[in-house]
């Protein structure tokens, strides 16, 4: 009896199920609409920088959506992680120029700089994370407001004192050799870091999925979003599991913040205030705690906020708030949220 | 059992209770010597700086009021207030600005705007984001927030983009009219505009505090406590919501339209940004949520304080000329917001005004224990 009920259960999952098939092709399906009205060549010029900008957005809102997910919390400290790790790869950047990694370098020197960049970027955002889970967050649990207020209270001291650190202006990062100027591919121009941006998000997707689907701990966090009570009765310290996603948020989103930096090619201190309403947008899109659907939001608001900004240059972030207030009519929990 | 029916209810005990104490209660002389101070300050202290800390403080108290019907009362973070507040002070502005020349009519048309507007957004806002959970209304209304920072920012043809609008009032409010002088102060356009500001500002609040004390007021405070009670009591505790949502930000317009007035001038940072609003969020906590009275104290102190932080940098650079650091800290007086956010939150969650309600009702708890 309980061998075959644990067989139906497995097929179960292993199908697909219609209704999420129908969001993906939906949500996939929309995409080549714009094709009606722009040109093929400048359409897929678009759709990279869409990819593009829809990976790095969702480096901070997979983090977001986790930490919501597991721990009940709307950070909204996570776009100070986000800028401090924009301003650490800036710094870090201009260190290895002096010794010549960044213009002028070979492939080799600057795929390194770059990964120095972001493993400085994880380091001090996975450290920020744990102080600021340990000092204030963990004060508040059960508290909705409160946890919305001390982030946000912990977000303006940390852009305070990131403005005391370098400076309140914009600051112009430089770009490794490598990854300057552009490929040609049949008349559609890819810049280069772009590219780079598409497959650091898919590897981050990948890694967290495996990590999520595979390992002892992703069942805990899986477990843990589900019901939290009963991971604890199984005997897991779920306090240091709520550590850990609360640091491992924040150590993405400052990697997605130095891969924004290079990206636009500058930074400035108000960018992660910025940042934190693409990802709130997307969370909210995807349902919150859910990984995927975070990741489908992602890429909705890349690629309409590319084709809307091509076309209708102002209404760009409006675009994102008409596609949210759509989704929320038809779905009220987001793309792939827990009914 | 016939005498049970005769008995009042709870409420209306309390409500007798209430009356009684009606002009005995201290804090009735404390609501009249700040009347009488704000109606005397311009005559006594004819310095501008006074005056217009004074005035924004008054309509700051009105602002964080409206957002602790909705935060205090209702139990609904928003973060899309002042977006309210700044539609109302555009609306003044734009229709002062687009028509030519001001005529008096326009600060009634401005008001109207504003009521409508920022009703209809407030609805919209409710009815698509309070259906699911109360967090998924703060995020909305964040996202929203910023769409119409932008709107603000980028809309040239409008709104002037992030030059902002200045015009000039109607008629007696305009600056330039004077008259004499009353009570040895002169008599001006400011003048006149402050005392406008007053009376509006205070029968806004006094519009407040009636809206918490009606019924219906009752109830949203229940919602508060307990949703699923008050539904199982019959309410629909979402139109509840709505009410007080749109109550309250319509309050907040109005009290933009008087900031526009005051100010003649208006420009997205001023009363749109995400500034202005964790300045109203930490007036509510600072005066305690959930009291009204609190919103007045957490205003005077934030308007206060932003009035005489900037001099921090004078005395940084006075006292440490030399260490560069100790400037720019100086410079930085967000960070110090920043902290007394987390401090208030953690270590005085109910604020000034929750914290003296308290005490004083466990000393009256302590007088009236002997006599048991």
């Amino acid at each position: 009896m309980t061998s075959q009920a644990a067989t139906v259960g497995i097929q179960e999952k292993s199908g697909m199920d219609p209704k999420k098939l129908g969001v993906w092709t939906a949500s996939v399906g929309i995409w080549f609409l714009p094709l009606l009205w722009i040109d093929p060549t400048t359409y897929a010029v678009l759709t990279v920088a869409g990819l593009a900008m829809g990976m790095l957005i969702f480096l901070t809102a997979s983090g977001l959506t986790l930490i919501f997910g597991l721990m009940d919390v709307l950070n909204l400290a996570h776009g100070a992680f986000f800028v401090w790790g924009a301003y650490v790869g800036f710094s870090l950047l201009n260190a290895l120029q002096k010794i010549g990694w960044v213009e002028g370098a070979g492939a080799a020197q600057s795929i390194g700089s770059v990964m120095l960049c972001l493993l400085a970027a994880l380091v001090v955002g996975g450290i920020m994370g744990i102080v600021l889970e340990k000092m204030l967050v963990r004060l508040t649990y059960g508290s909705h407001l409160k946890q919305i207020l001390i982030t946000m209270g912990a977000s303006l001291i940390l852009v305070e004192v990131l403005k005391v650190v370098w400076s309140p202006n914009d600051e112009v990062v430089i770009v490794p050799q490598a990854f300057q100027g552009s490929w040609d591919v049949m008349d559609v121009i890819v810049t280069k870091f772009r590219v780079v941006a598409i497959v650091v998000g898919l590897a981050v997707l990948a890694g967290i999925q495996l990590v999520m689907m595979r390992t002892k701990l992703g069942i805990i966090v899986r477990a843990g979003v589900e019901n939290k009570e009963v991971v604890e009765t199984l005997g897991y310290n779920i306090r240091r599991v709520f550590t850990g996603v609360f640091c491992a948020g924040a150590a993405l989103a400052a990697v997605g913040g130095t891969m924004w930096s290079i990206f636009k090619e500058q930074i400035h201190p108000a960018m992660g205030e910025e940042n934190l309403i693409f990802a709130l947008i997307v969370v909210i899109i995807g349902g919150m705690g859910s990984v995927t659907g975070s990741f489908l939001g992602a890429i909705m608001v890349g690629l309409a906020f590319n084709y809307v900004a091509y076309t209708l240059p102002p209404l760009a972030l409006g675009a994102n708030i008409m596609i949210m207030a759509v989704i929320l009519l038809i779905r009220p929990t987001g793309l792939m949220g827990k009914d | 059992m016939e005498n049970k029916a005769m008995q009042p209810t709870p409420v209306q005990m309390e409500r007798r209770a209430l009356r009684q104490v009606r002009f005995t209660r201290p804090a009735l002389w404390v609501q009249l010597l700040l009347l009488a101070c704000l109606i005397a300050g311009p005559l006594l202290l004819p310095s501008f700086r006074a005056m217009d800390v004074m005035t924004k403080v008054m309509i700051f108290a009105v602002v964080a009021a409206s957002y602790d019907l909705i935060l205090g009362y209702t139990g609904i973070l928003s973060l899309a207030h002042v977006t309210f507040f700044g539609i109302g002070a555009y609306s003044l502005a734009l229709v002062t600005f687009h028509s030519g020349h001001s005529a008096w009519y326009h600060i009634f048309v401005a008001m109207a705007l504003a009521v409508g507007l920022s009703g209809v957004l407030a609805v919209a806002l409710a009815f698509f984001s309070l259906r699911v959970k109360a967090i998924f209304f703060t995020m909305m209304s964040l996202a929203f927030a910023e769409f119409v920072f932008i709107l603000g920012d980028q809309w040239h043809d409008l709104t002037m983009g992030e030059d902002g609008v200045s015009f000039n009032l109607p008629g007696v409010f305009n600056v330039n009219w004077s008259s004499g002088t009353i009570f040895g102060a002169p008599l001006n356009g400011r003048l006149l505009t402050y005392y406008f500001i007053l009376v509006a500002s205070v029968l806004l609040f006094i519009g407040l505090v009636r809206f918490v004390r009606s019924p219906v007021g009752r109830v949203l405070k229940s919602v508060r406590d307990n949703e699923q009670r008050s539904t199982a009591l019959g309410y629909k505790t979402f139109h509840y919501k709505v009410l007080s949502n749109v109550f309250g930000s319509v309050v907040a317009s109005l009290a933009g339209v008087l900031f526009a007035m005051w100010l003649g001038y208006v420009n997205p940072t001023s009363v749109l940004g995400v500034p202005v609003m964790l300045n109203v969020l930490l007036m509510v906590i600072i005066g305690g949520m959930g009291t009204l009275y609190g919103s007045i104290m957490g205003a005077a102190f934030i308007q206060v304080a932003e009035a005489w932080l900037p001099d921090l940098q004078k005395l940084a650079v006075l006292l440490l000329p030399t260490v560069e650091v100790a400037h720019r800290l100086a410079e930085r007086w967000i960070l110090y917001f920043g902290i007394l956010f987390i401090l208030v939150v953690i270590f005085f969650p109910k604020g000034l005004v929750g914290t003296a309600r308290d005490i004083i009702a466990r000393r009256k708890l302590r007088l009236a224990e002997p006599n048991h």
